[in-house]
């Protein structure tokens, strides 16, 4: 709706001698500089319109990737490069001339597969290292520098408090730079090749160089501990600047260099390269000649080299050079780094394979830094859950027999509404059912609409993006490979987790755990809360809410935090109780219980606030005739108060047991499948499968309506344990 | 079946802040003997700590001082399921998810009684609850349930029934019905009984024995004939016998005759004269003399309830005060037989018995 009315007002703008409109999501002094040279470059060119219109960065591609087909786009648009591929393919923006003239980094990644180039580049984004100064007055050169910097910054040799080096050890983004500069990488001609001798060694680097940082690393961890002084060096994007506290107030004296060189191969340890590029829209507004000229005309004043300096220095960009010519360093010696950086690095391939890697590498990296794999094994793993995730999609089925079904379908649904609404008397009584029309209206569109359309994904191969992509039609491919568990035997252990059966196990296990957790937890402090010699209630009855009133997203990140191996509280705790840190998401008991534990603490609120409730229904004098019949405090609960708070505890386990199956918050953010995806749960499971293994949406929908099937059978089997129809 | 004794039975609770705490004493040490099988009804206005003393016995209060015996036993901490004793709510408190059998089972289940089954059926059979054995409490009449609460505290065989208020939620053809049926019930079973009512006709025709209590304290013990003929106070004398006793206050205006000490119908000063409706007789004019000296009160009739056979009369007694016949003349009830005067008719009264009692503490005053 908000597209349509962005679309109607961008149509109603009155159309000037020769104007454009410019998309971007810049904020802050990108955006400012922006703004300002528009306007000088305006009052330079009077009669010429440049309109510029800010969208939310999250809202931007899919806005343009529902205007720009329809017309109602933008004549320019600054977006990062990574969807290059997709939207060379679905003509979203044309090439602005030949590629071949530019060697650089940057231009490199805006060339199509036709050798030309598809947009201008304005700002690069990579990873450098930062170093505290204090702690490392020059720079490693070499790896072999860095690990002995690494060895020897730190305070203790078996429990250190600070580090000579940590970065996000388990992503495979942050340790692309080694697998680069150990001469390897994903991808090898568009095809993931993750098992090489060259990874190999990279992940042998890596595992050593893990050892002698902190265990867990994330980033926010990495961002408190150089702010603390706590580690020497972290390589990071130019996004960490605004991470890291001014010095003034207690932040580290830092500095900004280029990664190390590999050691071994003598090659730079080059990371990843995301470029900020100015775009041609394909079909834009109502374009004129004129205005396609003013586009260009623009986009070459942007990347002039004074303009180009102006907008570093202002800006604060790392602003490549124009023309394939390295741009003059900037005075600013962290922008000067990220420059050089940006100059040694390899542009994110954009080629849909890259997409299933990320996955594979990461849980490849956490086997590796754990200690569970050696680097041969980790490099063998990676390439083998590379090729079960990047499954060979279904086969194109014939439709027909299924559009005959669902004719047929539609048929009966018809004849059957038709008879509902003869028995509901619909036509004598048609100003009723008006009053309830808008109602019905809503559930249609909320909640009948996208499940009939989630549910019709499931029987299709979408490949692409969502909006734009292929569909083709699979039929009940998706439930066959997923109920037959194809792909993923039970009996290998590397893929078992990938597989439905056993996700389905540990979903059920799951809930059950929590709701007895929930139940029981909740039914104890509600009966306490009503003991007679517990004071000030009401404080305790606000405090046992309160986990309830948190947003559950808050919780598990706290929880997460509580269970880190080095830093979290819980490990304190048991630390002086003398039990040794434990490796909480390393195990999978460990991991399960951690989950567990976050949950439980979400949940047992409810349960209180129900059982509270219906105590309030239950007599005292029934209870004080079971214990004159004789009946201990246990034979009381168990057989008066119990069967008594029933009725009501009964619905609320049913929507207990519900949200717990789909409680995916905490399982993607405490445990987040650790280890090795053994803790994921199928709505977790479905939603990898829908985004971070190459977008098999249909694969992901079929989950999804599997999902549902089995709600469906927990709720009639709830109901029959209940004797009566509670949901 | 046991005795029951109350030695100085106290129980306060603490109330008010932590700072200042104040203490609420709701019994002020009861002493009470109960022999073995005797029927014993506890009465008194509401808040009297009638059934606070009966939550005492059953052990779901715990008593502050004094000792209470059951048998021989101390059982001032003995936890309320070791006491061997059975009670009835006014709500009846019957497990509303069991079954009327399951209900009148469950002491016995818990014990792993071997003669349930018998004792259940055998009680069942007693108070006419066969047909409904296999039902719910919420499908059952008030007075089915009554009579499950009852059978759920006969299966055990208590040494003592514990009744509170029993009949209280029923309609008054009901309770009639259920109270003949207590009577005959205790008779058979002769157990040990405490039965809290406020109503004093289930006290009178129930008890062997009646305890008045009133704010905590024992005003009187005895049998329905010692409290309805011989109350201790005027407080008993109040609260037994309907309608209620008539007092009539020290009236300066109608002063003793030369050398009489007191008449029943006049008090001296500091006493007051208690006389029952029964026992108010209404003389009207045109009447034969009764020959006594005494001509006797003169009263106005002010209004009339008519009850069939009888009727309870309003009177105003002229007083000697200067405002005769003022608003501020005592009224009394007269209960009479037969044919009523009519309100406005000026009679004379004559008591066939009355009670004096200090009018400062009530005490009786006996001649």
């Amino acid at each position: 709706m908000s597209l349509i009315l962005f679309g109607l007002q961008l149509l109603s703008a009155p159309a000037a001698a020769t104007e454009i409109t410019l998309w971007h999501a810049w904020r802050g002094e990108e955006r400012a500089v922006l703004e300002e040279l528009t306007s000088e470059y305006q009052s330079a060119h009077p009669g010429d319109q440049i309109e510029l219109v800010s969208v939310p960065y999250e809202s931007l591609a899919s806005k343009l990737e529902a205007a720009v087909p329809r017309g109602n786009g933008p004549d320019l648009f600054i977006f990062a490069h990574e969807r290059l591929g997709d939207w060379v393919k679905t003509a979203l923006i044309q090439p602005v001339g030949p590629a071949a003239d530019y060697t650089d980094a940057a231009h490199g990644a805006l060339a199509g597969d036709d050798s030309l180039l598809y947009g201008w580049p304005l700002a690069t984004k990579c990873l450098a290292l930062f170093y505290n100064r204090a702690l490392v007055p020059v720079p490693p050169e070499t790896t072999d520098d860095l690990l002995r910097l690494a060895d020897q910054l730190r305070d203790h040799p078996t429990e250190p408090t600070r580090w000579g080096f940590a970065w996000e050890a388990t992503s495979a983004y942050h340790n692309a730079p080694f697998m680069h500069g150990f001469g390897g990488g994903a991808l090898v001609d568009g095809r993931a090749q993750l098992d090489r001798p060259e990874n190999r060694a990279a992940f042998a680097f890596i595992q050593q160089l893990a050892a002698l940082g902190p265990a867990e690393t994330s980033g926010a961890l990495i961002t408190q501990l150089f702010n603390s002084g706590k580690v020497a060096m972290v390589p990071n994007g130019p996004w960490f600047l605004g991470e890291i506290e001014p010095q003034e107030r207690g932040g580290p004296d830092f500095a900004v260099a280029p990664l190390p060189r590999v050691s071994s191969t003598g090659l730079p340890a080059a990371p990843y390269l995301t470029v900020e590029a100015l775009f041609l829209a394909g079909r834009p507004a109502p374009s004129t000649r004129e205005a396609d000229g003013l586009a260009r005309d623009f986009a070459a004043y942007l990347q002039r080299p004074d303009i180009a300096g102006r907008r570093a220095a202002e800006g604060k960009q790392v602003v490549p050079g124009a023309g394939g010519a390295p741009a003059a360093l900037p005075d600013d010696p962290v922008l000067a780094a990220f420059q050089r950086q940006a100059d040694l690095a390899v542009p994110m391939p954009t080629v849909p394979a890259m997409a299933q890697t990320w996955e594979p590498l990461a849980r490849a990296l956490r086997r590796l830094v754990r200690g569970a794999a050696t680097p041969e094994q980790a490099a063998a793993e990676a390439q083998t859950t590379w090729l079960v995730v990047s499954r060979p999609e279904a086969p194109t089925v014939d439709g027909r027999p299924f559009a005959w079904l669902l004719g047929l379908g539609l048929a009966l649904g018809a004849a059957w509404a038709v008879r509902q609404m003869y028995v509901a008397n619909v036509v004598k009584a048609w100003r009723e059912y008006l009053w309830v029309a808008p109602g019905g209206l809503a559930v249609v569109l909320l909640v009948v609409a996208p499940f009939v359309v989630g549910a019709s994904v499931s029987l299709f191969e979408v490949s692409g993006s969502a909006s734009d992509g292929t569909w083709r039609f699979v039929g009940f491919a998706h439930f066959t490979d997923i109920l037959l568990s194809r792909d993923f035997p039970l009996t290998d252990a590397s893929t078992r987790a990938l597989s439905f059966w056993y996700t389905l196990a540990v979903t059920l296990i799951w809930t059950l755990t929590n709701v007895v957790l929930h139940v029981s937890l909740g039914v104890f402090l509600a009966l306490m809360l009503r003991e007679p010699w517990v004071k000030v209630r009401g404080v305790f009855r606000a405090l046992l809410i309160l986990p309830w009133a948190v947003p559950n997203y808050i919780t598990a990140l706290a929880w997460k935090g509580m269970f880190h191996q080095q830093f979290g509280a819980i490990n304190a705790l048991l630390g002086i109780c003398g039990i040794a840190p434990v490796s909480w998401f390393a195990q999978w008991t460990t991991a399960f219980a951690a989950n567990v534990a976050t949950n439980t603490w979400l949940g047992f609120p409810f349960m209180m606030v129900v059982t509270l409730g219906a105590l309030q229904s239950v007599s005292r004098e029934v209870e004080e005739a079971a214990e004159l019949d004789g009946a201990t405090g246990w034979q009381k609960f168990w057989l008066v108060t119990l069967p008594m708070l029933k009725p009501a505890l009964l619905p609320a386990v049913i929507l207990g047991s519900v949200w717990t199956f789909n409680m995916f918050n905490v399982i993607f953010l405490v445990s987040g499948g650790e280890p090795d995806g053994s803790t994921d749960i199928l709505v977790s499971q479905a939603y990898r499968w829908a985004f971070t293994r190459g977008h098999r949406y249909g694969y992901g929908a079929a989950y999804a309506v599997i999902i549902f099937g089995v709600m469906v059978v927990q709720s009639r089997l709830l109901n029959r344990v209940a004797g009566r129809k509670v949901l | 079946m046991a005795t029951l004794s109350f030695r100085g039975v106290q129980k306060s609770y603490r109330s008010g802040s932590r700072s200042a705490p104040e203490l609420s004493m709701v019994l002020h040490g009861v002493d009470l003997e109960v022999a073995d099988g005797e029927f014993i009804a506890l009465v008194g206005p509401s808040g009297c700590g009638k059934s606070t003393l009966l939550r005492c016995v059953a052990g779901l209060e715990e008593i502050t001082a004094g000792d209470l015996l059951i048998g021989e036993r101390k059982v001032n901490d003995v936890a309320p399921k070791d006491r061997d004793v059975a009670m009835v709510f006014q709500s009846y408190a019957l497990y509303p998810h069991l079954t009327v059998k399951e209900n009148m089972a469950f002491a016995l289940r818990l014990q792993k009684h071997p003669e349930t089954e018998a004792r259940v059926a055998e009680a069942a059979e007693m108070l006419g609850l066969t047909p409904l054995l296999a039902r719910l409490p919420k499908e059952l009449s008030g007075g089915q349930r009554q009579r499950v609460a009852m059978g759920r505290a006969i299966v055990r065989r208590p040494a003592v029934f514990l009744f509170d208020e029993p009949l209280s939620n029923l309609d008054a053809a009901l309770r009639q019905q259920m109270r003949s049926e207590l009577r005959r019930r205790h008779k058979l079973l002769r157990t040990t009984t405490l039965y809290v009512t406020h109503d004093q006709v289930e006290a009178l025709t129930l008890a062997d024995r009646i305890v008045v209590l009133n704010g905590g304290v024992v005003q009187q013990v005895g049998t329905p004939d010692e409290l309805y003929f011989d109350p201790a106070n005027r407080f008993v004398a109040k609260f037994i016998g309907s309608p209620t006793m008539n007092f009539l206050e020290h009236d300066p205006g109608r002063p003793l005759k030369p050398g009489q000490q007191a008449d029943n119908q006049t008090a001296p000063p500091g006493e007051v004269i208690g006389v029952r409706p029964n026992d108010v007789v209404v003389h009207r004019d045109g009447q034969p003399d009764h020959g006594l000296p005494d001509p006797g009160l003169a009263a106005t009739v002010e209004f009339v309830e008519r009850l069939g056979f009888e009727a309870m009369v309003h009177l105003r007694v002229a007083g000697g005060a200067p405002a005769a016949g003022g608003a501020q003349d005592p009224l009394l009830m007269a209960r009479v037989e037969g044919e009523a005067p009519s309100p406005g008719e000026s009679v004379s009264l004559t008591f066939t018995r009355s009670y004096r009692f200090e009018t400062a503490t009530g005490a009786r005053v006996r001649r």
